[in-house]
């Protein structure tokens, strides 16, 4: 397997350089999604098949086609060549992540990190994935802050100056193609929902997957979140940081501390929050590619 | 049974290799975009089906073989979408360009 992970680690590099070369924007972002899904492999051979999911659906998928939304937008790239102050500031950058890599890969006792902790409490988050137990229980404070930050970010996209997106028509071949695939990512991210509690999954992945699903039906102009009623998908995205923060205010009055959920109901309020946050993650990411929705002026 | 069945597999897998392996010489190779298209679209997805019932046949578990049969059902459904809108797209240019 070591000609496999070298082969994988030359592609990552090899797509990096792609994307940052690009003669065109188009190759840049397409070099940009393939590195992400190199890396994407890399988290699985790395053991750590969570963040491979989250690299795949949000990093190489739904970054991918928020870049390629806003390159059609920036027009032609402009050739500039690298000053003398780039090149020593990539040289000292290299030295100085050399010097960390170094650094780190000298210690000794890297190998043991938290994990021993986290298995030694398993039994006690009510969910059997440890991964979700950190990110949902141990230290689902981490975790509300980050929903937050998106929240953060929608909210640039509400303050900036409105150009929503209207796609053209894509062809007689769309519409079946969308009549498939939305559906189930639907199903796939419900699926990754409930998984999440036991193997790989949760909110983030089925999220992305299913922004993804919407976009397709943005694209086939089935779903159009202009003429949705008010600001119904903006009220989703909030739903997850509101959500989350009024099961942490919850567990605080009937546990007594803050996001300490109630002994043996675990689950039932890990699954209750991921539900939500899926939903806002979705949301949030549908209305970064969209633009929000145009009020009537009058 | 159980060698013959590991041989099927195997056999499946590699010749699902070749396939991919003829659409990467194709992108390679071939002249234009409708061209490498042509090639891509079909022996990309042959190359994987192959793929995935050899390694459906590996795990044995209907579990694998219905994810397994999703991940065909997608990919053959977005290369074909994929490589008709790309067409569509070169086809509208080059009348612009006419």
């Amino acid at each position: 397997m070591l000609m496999f992970d070298v082969l994988l680690a030359l592609g990552v590099v090899g797509t990096a350089v792609f994307a940052l070369f690009g003669k065109d924007r188009f190759v840049s972002v397409a070099g940009f999604m393939v590195m992400g899904l190199l890396i994407a492999l890399s988290w699985l051979r790395l053991g750590a098949p969570d963040v491979a999911l989250a690299e795949a659906a949000i990093g190489a998928g739904v970054t991918g086609a928020l870049f390629l939304r806003s390159a059609r937008r920036l027009g032609p790239l402009e050739v500039r060549r690298l000053s003398g102050l780039h090149h020593a500031a990539a040289i000292g950058f290299a030295a100085i992540f050399s010097g960390v890599l170094f650094a780190v890969l000298s210690q000794s006792n890297l190998s043991e990190g938290l994990t021993p902790m986290v298995a030694d409490r398993l039994w006690d988050s009510g969910v059997s994935n440890p991964v979700t137990a950190v990110l949902l229980n141990f230290r689902a404070w981490d975790t509300l802050l980050e929903i937050a930050v998106l929240f953060a970010a929608l909210a640039l996209v509400v303050l900036l100056p409105r150009r929503p997106v209207w796609p053209t028509p894509l062809g007689d071949l769309f519409l079946p193609f969308a009549r498939i695939v939305a559906p189930l990512s639907v199903v796939i991210a419900g699926h990754l929902l409930w998984q999440g509690a036991s193997a790989p999954g949760g909110a983030f992945q089925a999220g992305a997957v299913l922004s993804g699903g919407l976009l397709v039906l943005v694209m086939g102009r089935v779903f159009i979140p202009q003429a949705m009623r008010g600001n119904a998908l903006v009220a989703i995205a909030a739903g997850g940081l509101v959500g989350f923060c009024l099961a942490a205010l919850a567990a605080e009055i009937l546990g007594g501390a803050f996001l300490a959920y109630p002994d043996g109901a675990d689950k039932a309020w890990i699954v209750a929050i991921e539900a939500a946050l899926t939903l806002s993650i979705a949301a949030t990411l549908v209305l970064l590619f969209t633009g929000l929705p145009r009020r009537a002026h009058s | 049974m159980t060698g013959l069945m590991t041989w099927i597999a195997i056999a499946l897998i590699g010749s699902g290799t070749v396939f991919l392996g003829i659409a990467a010489l194709a992108l390679w190779r071939l002249p234009d975009i409708y061209t490498r298209l042509h090639a891509l679209t079909k022996a990309d997805t042959a190359g994987l089906t192959l793929i995935a019932i050899g390694a459906g046949l590996l795990e044995g578990d209907l579990r694998v073989a219905v994810t397994l049969g999703v991940t065909v059902l997608l990919v053959a459904m977005s290369g074909a979408t994929a490589g008709h809108l790309i067409a569509r797209l070169q086809a509208r240019q080059d009348e612009e360009s006419n």
